[in-house]
């Protein structure tokens, strides 16, 4: 008895607000506060600061039983009021919960009110992010999409280009950045967890997110010539802009690998009409480089791939460049997208991946029993399946906390294609050759019949 | 009976330290400006006060005021937190899925057997569940995890939302028993039931004694058998404390329950002694079961040298047996023949340091004596989750001087740290980073510990952890 169908099993998906936390993190001088009781805030912060190392500070309205019963207003306005005078953000970023969803708070109301009866607060952005619907992913999604919503001005064109990343690592968007200055592309981030999230140490805690995506910048992305999605799954934010702005709109996979990264590159030349300079020509050679050097111990091993769609939609055909098979792919997410997406980056390939979303790591673990991978991608939780199944992992998305350095994994770009290929090759080394580099005789099965020739690099 | 163990008052008798200590500490003004500039914020003065000054103790267990950021978690993360380290029972989270999925194996305890109790287990409450309600989906749910994993129990526990549904945990979870014949256990602890956590400690034992302790009867009754309540066993605690009792000739039945199993559980209430180690979470679990059952109950500290040794004396004592008293203090004398040498080489670089404690009630005074094993002073210790006893006791076990603080918000621990300069903050995770980016060392006492800090031998992994966070070169370097 290995089916199941009503119950969740060691879930891969967490709730909306903690998306909306990931995003309101990248917005400078930012502090996100959940309407709903303190557990929603303690946990989620639990949960990132040991993904990312940091003091991450998220307020909370303290919805108590009363409140369940009487309306969280007076909470909800008591939190504003003390959140603005003590921590002095320029933004507040309000996420709502099942509770304060469930008992039918009008929260974007409150705050339309609260604000015409006081003149000295910050923005304050109404974010409906109800937990029993949807995933983190869509939380990330939804607030991305309510800041611009309530934020966007246009006024005179600005020369930028929109940038919506997802739920990416800080290093992640430190390289997409890198990316577009050497393209000579000036960008607003949305939204830039790179230095808030992966910050110096300087003998001070930042209490609002201390750097990121400004007020200002959120307000000009009415003005952008256009915005690029590198997830398909955080598009909407893209999508109002089009459609209340004429601001032009793609959604490229996430650039990992050659091909995406090719593509991702693509759509930048023919946005600004600009040339790839010679420095990141130079990068791609080098990923071939590192993609050749690589192929013999990498061909027809079989990966489970597992996370947040987009980043496992990029990890698929990542690793079908690399040769490898992904035999299992799982994203908490219900997502038709998602399985399409697959289908796409998998068309070519003989192999066809058992698909699970929605599924769950005991899903996915059932799906590893019945026909063995040998390489692990996903996040910590997977350590679990790694552990009993003897199967060496990569940790990759969120949450990492039982490694260091989750802020800095780069996966986005030919350069961190590089460090992948690296880091994929030598986990396989690792495991299945002896220390001479020698294959290991059992653990050499890799199936090349089941690949076709077409996968191949352009 | 209730025996109490005559913790040794640490109130410093003569002025030798008085010199490294300024007993007119005060309250960081640059705190009160902030919070005094703040109508709404005045009443978090009276929530602060300095040992020795009066008898005063801070105004706790309050609501915490909306907008500020307090360390509290929710009701329902209290009762997981205690129920969790049952090895093979499910624990099933009735709700959306960011309840399971942010407290999934998050508390480090550890087991020698199964690791059922390590899954993250949901219904996944979807909206159509919220307008039509979620007990068919529970119902079936129930079932569909006892058949893949026949446990010891489902602890089926209720969140926010299923509150306000109103979905009929008890009903549910009857039925299912009847269609299982597993025991299935509803906690009604929905998250904003409380401001306090301690609430859901309650409920958690409540579910225990309603539904598990005494429903069966151990394989054994042997003459000295105790229970270990509120151990968790977090990163082994436990492994530290049974040998020595066991060493003695006492049997431990199990713990409440770190490492143990619902038949452990449900055949504690044949053992002739409790010993309460956390009694913030635990302390009403053996008040009930000595009404019960008339199982007396110690309270013990298995922090520290001194209070390690008091703790096994204290169970040897109350069972008479001369043997045993022999027994026990031929085990004291060997364990800690060669420790006090190894921690006089910690104490050399610890000595005359400064220690501020922010963490459960229990740990805000029971760590006191050990770090004065240590050579180390308590400056400040405080509490999210306090009451006016818990806060009585800190007051009991630190010297003068000491501020008391309870439900600090981040930037209130924040500015005591930089106020207060400790040499090491204990806390759990989600004040780590605010100790080490503010460039206070820390020492994590909660679920992220990789080491058991209990016993004998636990001490001194302790002594060495305060140690590592303190004489690492980083701060050295990080100096402007």
């Amino acid at each position: 008895m290995t089916e199941k169908k009503f119950a969740v099993i060691n879930p891969c998906k967490i709730c909306q607000p903690m998306g909306a936390i990931f995003a309101l993190m990248g917005v400078k001088n930012s502090m996100p506060l959940i309407h709903g009781s303190h557990g929603c805030s303690t946990y989620m912060r639990f949960q990132l600061g040991r993904h990312f190392k940091e003091a991450v500070n998220v307020a909370s309205s303290s919805m108590s039983e009363a409140n369940a019963v009487l309306g969280g207003e007076e909470n909800l306005k008591h939190a504003i009021r003390n959140v603005s005078r003590i921590y002095g953000p320029e933004i507040i970023g309000v996420t709502t919960s099942c509770l304060s969803e469930t008992i039918g708070d009008d929260v974007e109301g409150i705050i339309r009110l609260f604000k015409t009866q006081n003149d000295d607060l910050p923005e304050i952005v109404p974010i409906s992010t109800p937990s029993y619907k949807h995933t983190h992913v869509e939380g990330y999604d939804s607030t991305v999409k309510a800041l611009v919503e309530n934020l966007a001005t246009p006024s005179k064109p600005n020369s930028k280009l929109n940038v919506i990343t997802g739920m990416v690592s800080p290093g992640d968007i430190a390289e997409t950045k890198r990316i577009l200055r050497e393209m000579g592309i000036e960008s607003i981030i949305l939204t830039d967890t790179s230095e808030s999230m992966d910050a110096p140490f300087d003998g001070e805690v930042s209490f609002v997110s201390s750097a990121g995506t400004t007020v200002e910048e959120l307000k000009d992305t009415a003005n952008s010539f256009a915005t690029i999605s590198l997830c398909k799954h955080a598009n909407s934010a893209a999508k109002f802009l089009h459609e209340a702005y004429g601001i032009k709109s793609v959604s490229p996979y996430l650039p990992i690998g050659l091909q995406s990264t090719d593509e991702f590159m693509n759509e930048l030349c023919k946005l600004t009409n600009k040339e790839i300079p010679e420095q990141i020509t130079r990068e791609r050679g080098k990923l071939i480089d590192a993609m050749i050097d690589a192929h013999q111990h990498n061909f027809g091993r079989k990966v489970a791939i597992y996370g947040d769609p987009d980043v496992v939609v990029g990890f698929t055909r990542f690793v079908l460049e690399l040769g490898m098979i992904p035999s299992i792919v799982c994203t908490g997410s219900e997502s038709k997208t998602f399985v399409e997406d697959i289908k796409a980056v998998t068309k070519d390939s003989k192999h066809k991946p058992v698909i699970l979303a929605p599924g769950d790591l005991y899903d996915l673990h059932q799906e590893i029993k019945k026909s063995k991978v040998d390489l692990l991608i996903g996040n910590s939780y997977g350590s679990r399946i790694a552990g009993a199944e003897n199967i060496p992992l990569i940790r990759m998305g969120f949450p990492i906390y039982d490694r260091v350095g989750a802020q800095r994994i780069t996966s986005l770009g030919y350069t961190a294609g590089i460090r992948l290929v690296d880091t994929i090759t030598n986990t396989i080394l690792d495991r299945y050759f002896d220390e001479f580099g020698w294959a290991l005789d059992e653990n050499t099965e890799v199936d090349h019949g089941e690949f076709e020739s077409s996968n191949c690099i352009n | 009976m209730v025996l109490n163990l005559d913790t040794e008052n640490r109130k410093m008798q003569d002025g030798n330290n008085d010199d490294d200590f300024d007993l007119e500490v005060k309250i960081p003004n640059s705190i009160f400006e902030k919070l005094k500039s703040i109508e709404a914020l005045k009443a978090r003065e009276s929530q602060m006060c300095v040992s020795g000054k009066d008898d005063s103790i801070p105004t706790c267990d309050k609501n915490s005021t909306p907008g500020m950021i307090t360390q509290r978690s929710c009701v329902y993360g209290g009762a997981r937190v205690v129920l969790m380290p049952i090895t093979d029972a499910v624990h099933l989270v009735h709700g959306p899925i960011g309840c399971a999925a942010c407290t999934w194996d998050i508390r480090g305890s550890k087991s020698t057997g199964d690791k059922l109790y390590k899954n993250g287990f949901s219904t996944d409450l979807q909206e159509k569940d919220i307008v039509f309600g979620g007990e068919k989906k529970l119902y079936e749910s129930i079932l569909e995890v006892n058949k893949l994993y026949h446990p010891g129990a489902i602890f089926v526990y209720s969140t926010c939302v299923v509150g306000l549904i109103g979905d009929d945990l008890k009903a549910v979870c009857r039925q299912a028993q009847e269609a299982t014949g597993c025991r299935v256990i509803p906690v009604q602890s929905e998250g904003f039931k409380s401001f306090n956590k301690t609430a859901g400690h309650k409920l958690a034992c409540d579910a225990m004694l309603d539904y598990v302790i005494g429903t069966e009867e151990p394989e054994e009754e042997h003459p000295y058998s105790i229970n270990i309540i509120g151990e968790f066993n977090v990163a082994g605690d436990l492994w530290g404390i049974i040998p020595l009792y066991e060493k003695m000739g006492v049997k431990v039945h199990t713990a409440i329950t770190g490492d143990s199993t619902v038949a452990k559980v449900a055949s504690a209430h044949r053992s002739k002694l409790n010993i309460v180690q956390c009694q913030k979470s635990s302390n009403y679990l053996a008040s009930q079961m000595e009404k019960k059952y008339g199982i007396p109950s110690i309270k013990v500290n298995f922090f520290g040298l001194d209070e390690t040794t008091k703790s096994l004396r204290a169970v040897a004592e109350f069972f008479g047996d001369e043997e045993m008293i022999k027994r026990t203090e031929e085990l004291i004398k060997s364990e800690i023949k060669n420790l006090r040498d190894e921690i006089s080489e910690y104490k050399k670089d610890l000595s005359g340091r400064t220690v501020a404690i922010y963490s459960g009630a229990h740990k805000s005074w029971a760590l006191v004596s050990a770090f004065g094993e240590l050579d180390m002073e308590i400056i400040m210790s405080g509490t999210q989750n306090g009451k006016p006893e818990d806060y009585q006791q800190i007051r009991d076990h630190v010297c003068e001087g000491t501020l008391i603080v309870d439900d600090a918000s981040s930037m209130e621990l924040v500015q005591l740290l930089k106020e207060y300069k400790p040499d090491i903050l204990i806390s759990g995770a989600k004040e780590k980073y605010l100790s080490l980016k503010s460039g206070i060392p820390h020492c994590d006492f909660n679920h992220d510990r990789i080491t058991a800090f209990s016993g004998y031998q636990g001490f001194i992994n302790f002594a060495r952890v305060v140690h590592t966070a303190v004489m690492t070169p980083i701060w050295r370097l990080s100096r402007k």
